[in-house]
């Protein structure tokens, strides 16, 4: 298919093959084969090249172009422009292109257009193009000009995107910051109009109040244009926010304007204007190029444009009213300036024709009743103050307007400030401050404006007075630096370090701190330091919280830097002027002075009341006029007023004595008004009281504050005396209607023959009535009466009265209720008993609990009872005497704890020297101080029972003691007093003691009687060796019962061991058991066997009343061999405790009791004791307990004698009866009866060495006995050997004498002692030989030894451990 | 009463001379005891003092054994045995264990 000459195509195949398939014979180019050169070459380049060319040839300028073109401008012209005349091919712009290639064809040169606007129709519209070419001649072989060719490159993208990028750079060039609304919309409107290629026209709506939207601004449109009718636009873009693209279709679209296009457009973007975080505040509609398509830069351009707008408007409309509310502020202020400009304009009119006036009457009434002159000088004083205030505020107005007129003069400044100071001088000394003074005369005038200076040193001493309490205020002038320095000091409260940079703040006032008074404006320091700047010159402070405070003005020399116009080059001479007198005055008031009203009389006193009943009103202000006015007016309706400086002094005025009314400042040192009222509020005493607050600060704020605190009313300064005496009536009133049932109480109260108190949680006493007060002495204005009370006894005097209201105290705060009963003490030192009773009540407001308490006198009552218990005390202590001593060291006892008595002794003249009795051992007669005596002999003098009270020697009291007369003396303790009560006391129990001492001297004789009878019926008075006996009767006071046991010692050597139960106890069954023991006895000795005796006692006992039943075991012992022979009638076995730890039962000869007949003969059984084992014989009352088994209290009773097995047999029977004591006692009669074998050994003897063999045979013996091995025995004999031959050779070696040795086993060691009646002389020389070596031997030998010396001989105690 | 003392002199078949004790010495007969020890001690050669009959030997005894002990060999029972220990004697002493 390829035709002839087509290969010049072959430079691209896609466009070279169209190219080939053209006709080109019919063109006048002819055939490709018949081309000259010269088109073959430019076609080939053409191919060839990557940038779109096209190229026209021949005559008709046929049409080529190569692929970049096609792609970039042809569009869909291709291919049917190829071999196309090219007028033809763009026939569209021919116009435009034509003249161009004329030119280049003849002239041949070359043409050159840049970003030439072209309408290409090449995507089925007109569309906005922008191309650069270049079109240059093309000459055949022959060099003749046949056609040309274009290079071509669009710039569509980049004229348009710069075009839209200059609209946004100029809509943001705005040079002014922020502007109006209109304006920034005119602005834009302007901006938008330059681009009517992008934007043919624009509306920008706005939304109004009513949420309608409202054209705002324009750009290529009329604003009266249909289409700018806010209606035909889609209003849903205020809602949804979204841009809407909308098409011109309808009438009000009729006839648009064009913009820069000759077609008007056809469609339009409607743009919300975004606000942030807000609704869209308008819409923008955006008119669009209709030779364009809305792509994405077009879209993100309208984008743009709504954007800025829109942030446009929100910044115009914040800096509209930021703009807008500065300029109310500067009105404001304007506004203020003029106002207190004005108003102390105003002021000082009527003020001077107040103070002309009230200075004229203050010279005529100078003999005027004082009360006109001290309200006449309250006038002027507080004229002078408010003068000054309102001179301070104009001269700040004036400051403020620039219109202070100043006129600075060379003035000598140290003369004029060390005069200023002066004036001061005696209101600082009054305040008890030191006051310096120190101006050094300067080198030159400084240039001051005298009455402006003058305001400056006042306002800084007057503040330097003000917060200054201890110290001192200096004042000092000097040069430095080409300055004057000016420094004012004191030694004042200081001021905080974060305040410092607020000092010099207008109306800034430094809370809280301490100051001599709380009036002040907080102008003072700023005014000055306004001053000083008029003067070119600096303040500056330097303070230390608690330290003081330093303010230093520098003032330059000379005039420079002052407005020539002001500065008056001549001196004038300088004098304090009227203007210092304010100042003084005002601070003198600070000072205390007593003439605030505080000692007037009170209108209850002879004037007539107005309204109202009379009431006690507490004033608190800290103004001293102020006070005394309140004070007058308040006197004036007939109340009785106190006043106080402070809210401090209020309070602690309130506490003192509840007043109906307080009447406070709010403003005041120390405590303010709000901190008082919570104060009292806190205070159960004055929470009730009514407090009504005053004050300068007027506003809801403030009421609200003070009412929230507690107030009960408040009125603002200034008050009307109506207005604050009506106050006062209604607060009174109501407080006395709220306090109605309180008073209706208190008179209930009042009138209760109880004492009546009401404690809170602390124990404090804070309420009494009258009675209260009669009984102790202590009235209401002692209250509160914090524990300790005084009326509770002296801890030292009397400890035990302390102890117990301290004990009834701590039950008050702990329980709900009780009762108790008290000793106290009157206020004027006498002592009584209150019967005291108490409930706690819960307060439901506070949640803390108070204490309600009455009590009653009880002392005469006391007195009664306690005499009662006395008598009953000492009945008691006499009927349990055994005998009249004990009686009457019971009787003693009594007394001594009745009077708390250091001493209570009996002195009993029944012997030459007489016999001293006393509760515990003490001095005998001879032993007693010569002084105490004579006081007692004295007393015997006396008649009998009559008490004689000594103040320093106690009481006495002479009675009958059946020895003969007896003295009784008691001796308090010191602080004790003894009263009368306390005499006839004593002399009752005196008289009841007589009769006491008889009865027990009758009874001692009686039962001496009975002592021996009984002792003489219980068994034998001496027992033999190795035994022990306890006994104990069940009924007292009986020292026999039916129990019995006895040891016979028979005529063998063998002893009869007896212990016997009869069937009861007291009285009754010890007189069977005499009998029967003394039958037993003598049976023993005519029968020595046991069951024989037993047999006999039968026969007896069947005839004896009671004693049939009877219990008795009997045995015969060998105490050589332990051998025991025994029988038991009915009674619990005999045990044996053993050496070893076992135990033997002797139970093998049981059988009936005592006179139950049966036929079979007695039993009888025999045992061998061992050696140091126990044998224990008692009777049922030590083993029988209740609900348990004998059998158990046989073990008990075993195992109580086991344990103590290792102990002295009489040591081992106390030992046993206290283990076995039941904790109440023996039910019945105990006997209990012990033996350990052998029994101890005693042995005496001449101290002669011929003894010792003897000796040794006897101990060898009972060693054996003792079941003792030999090697044991041996070194016993050894041992007891050398200390008889000790004895022997030392104890005895000049005088004769004795030796005593004993010997004595328990289970587990010997107990052996030798002891003679001389004295051990060892000599020097022997002490080391055979002597010496004896005491080694009974060393080595024994366990344990002591040599013991006395006056009366030596002893030798030795233990042997028995392994 | 003065304890029984029987106090016996031999001399053994070897040579040896025997000084027997039998019975108890104390105090109140050590000077016998004593008299006899002097008596049969010579310087010709060791004495052996048989002490196996006696019961009883006090400090006494003792010390009049002490003056002799470079000469004597000493004869006891268990029962003495111990005093003889304490005394320090018992390098010269036999314990018999009959």
């Amino acid at each position: 298919m390829t035709a002839p000459g087509t290969e010049v195509f072959a430079a691209d195949p896609e466009v070279g093959a169209d190219l080939a398939a053209v006709d080109w014979a019919a063109t006048p180019v002819g055939p490709p084969d018949g081309w000259p050169q010269s088109l073959r070459t430019a076609v080939s380049i053409l191919l060839a090249s990557r940038f779109p060319m096209w190229m026209a040839w021949g005559p008709e300028l046929t049409f080529f172009c190569n692929g970049a073109y096609r792609r970039d401008t042809l569009g869909r012209k291709y291919p049917w422009a190829l071999g196309r005349p090219a007028n033809e091919v763009w026939a569209e712009i021919w116009g435009d292109i034509g003249p161009r290639i004329e030119t280049v064809l003849t002239t041949g040169r070359a043409t050159w257009d840049e970003a030439l606007l072209l309408f290409l129709e090449r995507s089925g519209y007109q569309e906005e193009t922008y191309h650069t070419f270049s079109y240059s001649p093309l000459r055949d072989d022959d060099g003749a000009l046949v056609g040309m060719l274009c290079v071509v490159s669009e710039d569509t993208d980049r004229v348009i995107g710069e075009r839209r990028m200059a609209t946004l750079r100029d809509l943001g060039s705005d040079p002014s910051a922020v502007r109006t609304e209109q304006e920034m919309l005119t602005f834009v409107g302007g901006q938008l109009g330059r681009n009517l290629h992008d934007l043919p026209f624009t509306l920008i709506y706005l939304r109004d109040d009513d949420g309608n939207a409202r054209l705002a601004g324009s750009a290529g449109i009329p604003p009266g244009h249909p289409a700018a009718a806010s209606a035909v636009w889609p209003a849903t873009v205020l809602t949804t926010g979204e841009p809407v693209h909308v098409a011109f279709d309808g009438p009000a679209f009729g006839d648009l304007p064009a913009g820069a296009w000759p077609a008007p457009p056809t469609h339009a973007v409607v743009a919300p204007l975004l606000q942030q975080g807000d609704a869209p505040c308008g819409f923008l509609v955006a008119a669009l190029n209709r030779y364009r398509p809305l792509d994405d830069g077009y879209r993100g351009f309208i984008d743009l444009v709504a954007g800025y707008v829109a942030a446009g408007i929100a910044s115009a409309r914040s800096y509209q009213s930021q703009q807008r509310r500065a300029e109310e502020l500067a009105q404001l202020d304007r506004a203020k300036t003029a106002f207190f400009s004005n108003i102390s304009h105003e002021f000082r009119t009527p003020l001077t024709l107040i103070m002309g006036p009230v200075e004229e009457l203050r010279t005529r009434l100078t003999d005027a009743d004082p009360q006109v002159r001290e309200e006449l000088e309250a006038i002027h004083r507080n004229g002078l103050r408010l003068g000054k205030l309102v001179n301070t505020l104009l001269d700040f107005s004036r400051i403020e307007a620039g219109r202070m007129r100043t006129r600075y003069r060379p003035v000598d400044l140290a003369a004029t400030t060390a005069e200023l100071a002066s004036v001061f001088r005696s209101a600082v000394e009054r305040a008890g401050l030191t006051f310096e003074v120190d101006c050094r005369p300067l080198p030159e005038p400084v240039y001051v404006d005298p009455s402006m200076w003058e305001k400056v040193i006042l306002n800084l001493l007057s503040n330097a007075l003000k917060f200054t309490f201890d110290g001192g205020v200096r004042v000092a002038v000097a040069a430095a630096d080409g300055h004057a320095v000016v420094t004012v000091s004191d030694s004042g409260v200081g001021v905080p370090e974060h305040e410092i940079p607020r000092l010099f703040e207008r109306f800034h006032r430094i809370e809280n701190a301490r100051a001599r008074s709380n009036e002040g404006s907080g102008i003072g320091l700023a005014l000055v330091k306004e001053l000083v700047d008029l003067h070119g010159g600096t303040i500056a402070a330097e303070s230390t919280a608690g330290r003081g405070t330093t303010f230093t003005i520098r003032l330059p020399f000379g005039r420079a830097h002052l407005p020539a116009e002001a500065v008056a080059t001549t001196a004038q001479p300088t004098a304090v002027s009227a203007g210092v007198d304010p100042f003084v005055q005002e601070a003198l008031r600070w000072l205390p002075d007593g003439s605030d009203g505080a000692d007037e009389p009170d209108g209850s006193d002879g004037r007539p009341a107005s309204t109202g009943a009379p009431a006690r009103i507490l004033v608190a202000d800290d103004n001293a006029d102020m006070r005394s006015y309140l004070a007058r007016l308040l006197r004036s309706a007939g109340h009785r007023v106190t006043v106080v400086p402070d809210g401090q002094a209020a309070l602690e005025a309130a506490r003192a004595d509840v007043p109906d009314l307080v009447v406070s400042d709010v403003m005041m040192p120390r405590l303010d008004g709000l901190q008082l009222v919570a104060a009292l509020r806190g205070d159960t005493r004055t929470a009730g009281t009514p407090v009504l607050l005053l004050s300068a600060r007027a506003g809801q704020e403030a009421s609200i504050e003070g009412l929230e605190a507690g107030a009960d009313d408040y009125l603002f300064k200034p008050f009307s005396a109506a207005e604050l005496l009506a106050r006062v009536r209604a607060n009174v009133e109501l407080a006395r209607l709220r306090t109605h049932h309180a008073r209706w109480r208190t008179a209930l109260v009042d009138s209760l023959q109880e004492a009546f108190f009401v404690c809170d949680d602390s124990g404090a006493v804070i309420e009494i009535n009258p009675t209260f007060t009669e009984i102790l002495g202590y009235g209401p204005e002692g209250l509160p009466y914090a524990p300790t009370h005084p009326w509770w006894p002296d801890p030292r005097a009397d400890p035990d009265g302390y102890r117990q209201v301290a004990d009834a105290f701590g039950g008050l705060l702990e329980r709900r209720r009780g009762t108790d009963t008290i000793p106290v003490v009157h206020r004027d030192g006498h002592r009584l008993w209150a019967a005291l009773s108490f409930n706690q009540v819960d307060d439901p407001e506070t949640g803390r609990f108070a204490i309600v308490g009455t009590f009653r006198d009880v002392t005469a009552e006391r007195y009664a009872v306690q005499r009662d218990s006395a008598l009953a005390a000492l009945s008691l202590r006499l009927s349990r005497a055994d005998n009249v001593t004990d009686a009457l060291r019971g009787a003693l006892a009594e007394l001594r704890e009745l009077w708390q008595a250091t001493s209570a002794l009996a002195v009993v003249f029944d012997r030459p020297t007489p016999t001293v009795i006393g509760t515990e051992p003490g001095p005998d007669w001879d032993g007693l101080p010569e002084a105490y005596r004579r006081a007692v002999a004295a007393a015997r003098e006396r008649p009998l029972l009559t008490p004689v009270s000594e103040p320093k020697d106690g009481v006495a009291i002479t009675l009958e003691h059946p020895d003969g007369t007896m003295v009784l003396h008691v001796e308090p303790r010191a602080g004790r007093p003894f009263t009368d009560h306390d005499e006839t006391l004593l002399a009752l129990l005196a008289g009841h003691l007589t009769q006491g001492l008889r009865r027990a001297h009758q009874l001692d004789r009686q039962r001496e009687i009975a002592l021996t009878l009984q002792r003489a019926i219980l068994g034998p008075a001496e027992l033999p060796a190795g035994f022990a006996v306890r006994y104990a009767p069940a009924a007292r006071p009986l020292q026999v019962g039916g129990d019995w046991y006895d040891t016979v010692e028979l005529a063998d050597g063998r002893i009869g061991i007896v212990v016997g139960d009869c069937v009861g106890h007291g009285l009754e069954a010890a007189t069977v058991m005499g009998q029967l023991r003394s039958a037993c006895r003598a049976l023993l000795l005519q029968n020595s066997s046991p069951a024989g005796t037993l047999t006999a006692l039968d026969r007896f006992a069947a005839r004896l009343p009671g004693a049939v039943s009877a219990t008795v075991f009997c045995g015969v012992l060998d105490p050589a061999s332990g051998h025991l022979t025994y029988s038991s009638a009915g009674h619990p076995p005999a045990v044996v405790a053993r050496a070893d730890g076992r135990t033997d039962v002797l139970d093998l000869a049981q059988s009936r009791p005592l006179a139950i007949p049966r036929r079979a003969e007695r039993p009888e059984a025999e045992y061998t004791v061992p050696g140091r084992a126990t044998l224990v014989l008692y009777t049922d009352g030590l083993v029988e307990r209740r609900g348990r088994s004998i059998v158990d209290g046989i073990g008990r009773a075993a195992d109580a004698v086991q344990r103590g097995r290792a102990t002295p047999v009489e040591e081992l029977a106390t030992s046993v009866m206290e283990r076995l004591t039941p904790a109440e006692g023996f039910h019945d009669d105990v006997a209990l009866l012990l033996y350990r074998h052998p029994g101890p050994l005693e042995l005496e003897f001449p101290a002669e060495s011929g003894q010792l063999a003897v000796t040794r045979t006897a101990l060898r013996g009972w060693l054996s006995r003792a079941g003792i091995d030999r090697m044991t025995a041996q070194n016993v004999l050894v041992a007891v050997g050398e200390a008889c031959a000790n004895a022997i050779e030392h104890g005895h070696r000049h005088t004769a004498g004795n030796i005593r040795l004993s010997a004595s086993a328990t289970a587990d060691d010997l107990r052996l002692t030798v002891a003679d009646s001389g004295r051990w002389k060892i000599p020097e020389n022997e002490g080391n030989t055979h002597r010496g070596r004896g005491i080694l031997l009974m060393r080595a030998m024994m366990h344990q030894i002591s040599i013991t010396k006395g006056a009366a001989g030596t002893t030798v105690d030795m233990r042997a451990r028995i392994t | 009463m003065t304890p029984p003392l029987t106090l016996t002199s031999s001399r053994r078949p070897d040579g040896v001379a025997v000084l027997a004790a039998a019975g108890e010495i104390d105090l109140s007969n050590a000077r016998t005891f004593a008299s006899a020890l002097a008596g049969a001690v010579s310087d010709d050669g060791p004495l052996l003092v048989d002490l196996t009959g006696v019961e009883y030997l006090d400090s006494a005894g003792l010390a009049a054994l002490l003056p002799h002990v470079a000469r004597i060999r000493i004869v006891v029972g268990e029962l003495l045995a111990p005093v003889i220990t304490i005394a320090g004697l018992t390098d010269i002493t036999t314990v018999d264990g009959r």
